[in-house]
């Protein structure tokens, strides 16, 4: 039961829903179903995550309570770049996401999420646990992102339990501003919860530290994101160098660089041009 | 076997080995990470593609920018901005030069002497480093910066501050004053054109007010590389070390090899006293490793990676002080949105401060957008209006202290990025054994066990956190006299970029790990020529120029004590980094 409610309160039995093909029949593991879920689930969640730090015109924005006309994080593909950053450029991701997703699987019962109403059609729900727990079990890699992903979501359904259900794969995109500022401030607090939680289930030396990292955690993805939703990543061709268009952060600042000088100089003050002693 | 290995090639290496190579020693400079020979093929002027800490070409990791960013625990809400490569850190900074406050230094007895920190003050008086100074303003050179519309926004503000203008290089009281910088300024049609036609090396000379300080400078256009105009070390002193022949009559070229991460200081027991024979280091892109051996061993990683190679290679810490002592200058912004055009992302990125000695610091800052929304998202107080994390301070800015987010950020940023005035809060902060650089439990890297930064931003000593208030409401007073319509505080959580003071000298062997020659206590031949050498955070004052100030006066000592050499400063004459013989043999 308590892994049941963890696999719905995480947004994962819906994400793995929303795999096509998923009415097929069981696959021996089924961790490549847990693995396209687990994929989408990020890129949900952190479209919840980018409208926070940068609302829009879109959807999220809208369900968020806050939209605006001008384009924001969704258009600025923050969400590409939060799961790309986590996933590839972090520090050996897997030695973290690995022992954190399974401390939560094993200790979701101390956090008294919501008991799932009924079971997931067609027995997908015990296919993710199956499939869940053969991935960890095989040492296999897990990205960063979708753990991260997971943390957002278990915590948004703590402080709205509604949120277990409604539109998008993620409960954390569900909710209203105010209540996904109170999922950080649970993690920046650091949320007392989640801190015994994974004292009691994670190894040594990640143990004694997940105090400090949950608070680094929710910094760094706050700061990340406002980073690269004002950023020019979304339109930045690696290869030629060059901008495919203009950065939603340049439009919504009015900023226009002039790549080699500007014709600022306005003389020195009080036409003082050197000092000494 | 090489005279001298230098490890570390950021703001404080190249200074020991161009002074050590213009004497002819056999100098070997390791730097970690990348030598971006040709910034202008290798480099962009976009923010995410040069700052971003993962993937950005100015990141802490290897130069394939493929591989991960180099890993440093945080248990905390932090931020370490610290860059590998060639230049290092300075490949990003704003070249401020100020000197530091004398408050700081041994003897000092003026009126104020209680308002510093004095029980971690320098082992030897102010005095004593004026002529490094000299000799390091001259060298890259320091020169007074010109204005662009944001300092004359800045300078209205600060001249109703009640406080004088400071015409000197030595501060003595509180003042404002144009920066004291370590850009070249402009000459020709630099500054006054955007075209990039006219923008070229020699038709414009220095600063061509491009605004990408934070980027890694490049400017002007075709002009040789010790003629860029932001003297960060990889425009200055690396390519005066790489043609000392050329410029010194004695000189003897420095071998530099980047890639190529240090490891393990060697060390071996003579005449009854440890003392350092090499390193070992890894070249990042083969994992090969290589051997050298050098009298003298001279670390300058930086504050964070100098106490870790010192831990990693087991070297002694008998009084526990390895790593200790981290200062921040507990960094903290505010930001006014302005009606008027105040052109914050143009020109060099910090050309104003104000000086309050035995407080700290404000320096103005302007930014591109998103290093400005990283900077509003990053606070130790919440999401302002809706937690606080138990702080979020108020005073005579708008509201509370904390992270500007969502709507709220969004609104300030179509305020117009250059309609916004940044001030930065360097404070006076004092050296707290509690903050500290340890080997994190976490597992190792291809380069062992690697750096635990504990900084502590909410467990400073009064005298600190007073000083850090004082500024932020001057900071925000000058803000609101220049015009600000509305002002915002953060309350930064540990943003360190400004670190020091981690292997400090010192007057007492049981708070120190250097002696006042800059040497290791415990281990002989060993020297720390970076930030971390610092005994204090200054006063406030950028650490830059006080670091090499500092490495040319351990260069000296070097010299003098291990090769016979005899003191160069009180009676050279410095070469500036500028001269047409280094653009010749680059």
């Amino acid at each position: 039961m308590e892994r049941r409610a963890f696999l719905v309160s995480s947004g994962l039995a819906g994400a793995a829903l929303a795999v096509p093909g998923v009415a097929g029949a069981a696959e021996p593991d089924d961790a490549g179903l847990v693995r396209q879920a687990l994929s989408r689930l990020a890129v949900d969640t952190f479209s919840g995550l980018a409208v926070f730090v940068m609302p829009g015109p879109d959807l999220y924005s809208r369900v968020q309570g806050t939209p605006r006309p001008e384009p924001g994080g969704i258009e600025a593909r923050a969400p590409q770049f939060l799961v790309e950053h986590l996933n590839r450029y972090l520090p050996f991701p897997d030695r973290l996401a690995v022992p954190i997703m399974r401390a939560l699987m094993q200790g979701a019962g101390g956090l008294a999420l919501p008991s799932p109403r009924d079971d997931a059609p067609g027995g997908v729900l015990g296919r993710v646990d199956a499939g869940l727990r053969r991935l960890l079990e095989n040492d296999a890699t897990v990205p960063l992102a979708p753990v991260v992903a997971l943390l957002l979501n278990l915590e948004a359904v703590r402080v709205a339990p509604l949120a277990v259900a409604g539109p998008f794969l993620s409960p954390f995109a569900r909710l209203r501003y105010a209540r996904k500022a109170r999922v950080f401030e649970l993690l920046e607090g650091p949320d007392p919860t989640l801190v015994s939680l994974f004292d009691r289930h994670l190894p040594e030396p990640l143990k004694g530290s997940v105090s400090g990292l949950l608070k680094f955690l929710a910094g760094a993805l706050l700061e990340l994101t406002a980073l690269g939703a004002y950023s020019e990543w979304a339109v930045f061709d690696p290869d030629t160098r060059r901008l495919r268009g203009r950065p939603v952060g340049w439009q919504v600042s009015g900023y226009t660089p002039s790549i080699d000088g500007w014709d600022e100089h306005k003389g020195y003050y009080q036409g003082r041009k050197q000092v000494t002693g | 076997m090489r005279d001298v290995i230098v490890v570390g090639a950021g703001g404080g290496g190249p200074v020991v080995a161009k002074e050590l190579a213009a004497f002819g020693l056999d100098v070997l400079l390791l730097e970690a990470g990348p030598h971006y020979t040709d910034p202008r093929a290798s480099w962009t002027h976009y923010e995410n593609d040069a700052n971003n800490p993962l993937t950005g070409f100015l990141r802490f990791g290897p130069s394939d920018r493929d591989k991960p960013a180099w890993l440093r625990e945080e248990p905390q809400n932090s931020y370490v901005l610290q860059l590998a490569g060639v230049g290092g850190t300075t490949q990003h900074y704003y070249g401020n030069s100020p000197r530091a406050y004398r408050g700081l230094f041994a003897g000092y007895d003026g009126p104020d002497k209680d308002a510093y920190d004095t029980e971690h003050a320098f082992p030897f008086p102010y005095e004593e480093l004026v002529p490094y100074y000299e000799w390091v303003e001259a060298t890259l050179p320091v020169q007074t910066a010109a204005m662009g519309t944001k300092e004359t926004v800045f300078f209205r503000g600060a001249e109703q501050l009640g406080i004088p203008v400071q015409t000197t290089k030595d501060t003595l009281r509180d003042s404002y004053r144009p920066q004291e910088n370590a850009i070249l300024q402009p000459g020709g049609t630099a500054g006054l054109t955007t075209d990039p036609a006219r923008l070229r090396y020699p038709q414009a000379t220095g600063c061509t007010y491009c605004g990408f300080c934070l980027e890694g400078c490049m400017e002007p256009i075709k002009a040789p590389r010790n003629q860029f105009a932001k003297r960060s070390t990889d425009n200055s002193y690396v390519p005066m070390a790489l043609t000392a022949s050329a410029w010194s009559r004695e000189g003897r070229d420095v071998t530099l090899i980047p890639d190529a991460f240090v490891l393990k200081v060697h060390t071996e027991r003579r005449g009854g006293r440890t003392v350092a024979t090499g390193v070992t280091w890894r070249d990042t892109r083969t994992g090969e490793r290589h051997r050298e051996d050098a009298e003298v061993v001279v670390l300058a990683g930086g504050a964070t990676e100098t106490p870790r190679l010192w831990l990693g290679s087991g070297l002694p810490d008998p009084n526990g002080w390895v790593g200790r002592g981290y200062t921040d200058h507990f960094l903290d912004g505010v930001t006014g949105l302005f009606d008027e055009e105040t052109g914050s992302s143009k020109g060099p990125s910090s050309a104003a401060r104000c000086d309050f000695p035995g407080r700290g610091a404000l320096e103005q800052l302007g930014l591109p957008p998103a290093m400005q929304a990283f900077t509003m998202a990053l606070s130790d107080s919440g999401i302002r209006g809706r937690y606080t994390n138990g702080r979020g301070m108020q005073g005579p800015w708008d509201g509370r202290a904390g992270r500007v987010l969502g709507p709220e950020l969004k609104d300030a940023m179509r305020n117009g990025i250059d309609n916004l005035v940044n001030i930065l809060i360097l404070t006076g902060d004092d050296v707290q054994a509690r903050n500290r650089v340890v080997l994190s439990a976490f597992p190792p890297d291809e380069h062992g066990a690697v750096a635990k930064v504990i900084m502590n931003g909410r467990a400073r000593t009064r005298r600190t956190v007073d000083n850090r208030e004082f500024l932020a409401r001057k900071a925000t007073e000058l803000l609101r006299k220049a015009g600000a319509r509305r002002v915002y505080r953060y309350d930064w959580a540990p943003l360190l970029l400004h670190v020091h003071s981690s292997m400090r000298m010192g007057h007492s062997p049981d708070d120190s790990v250097l002696n006042a020659d800059a040497e290791s206590r415990w281990v002989g031949n060993l020297y720390v020529a970076d930030n971390s050498a610092l005994p204090n955070a200054l006063g406030g004052p950028n650490p830059t120029l006080t670091t090499q100030a500092l490495a040319t006066r351990t260069a000296e000592k070097i010299l003098t004590k291990h090769f016979g050499g005899t003191p160069w400063v009180r009676t050279g004459t410095p070469t500036p980094s500028t001269d047409p013989r280094i653009s010749q043999a680059l």
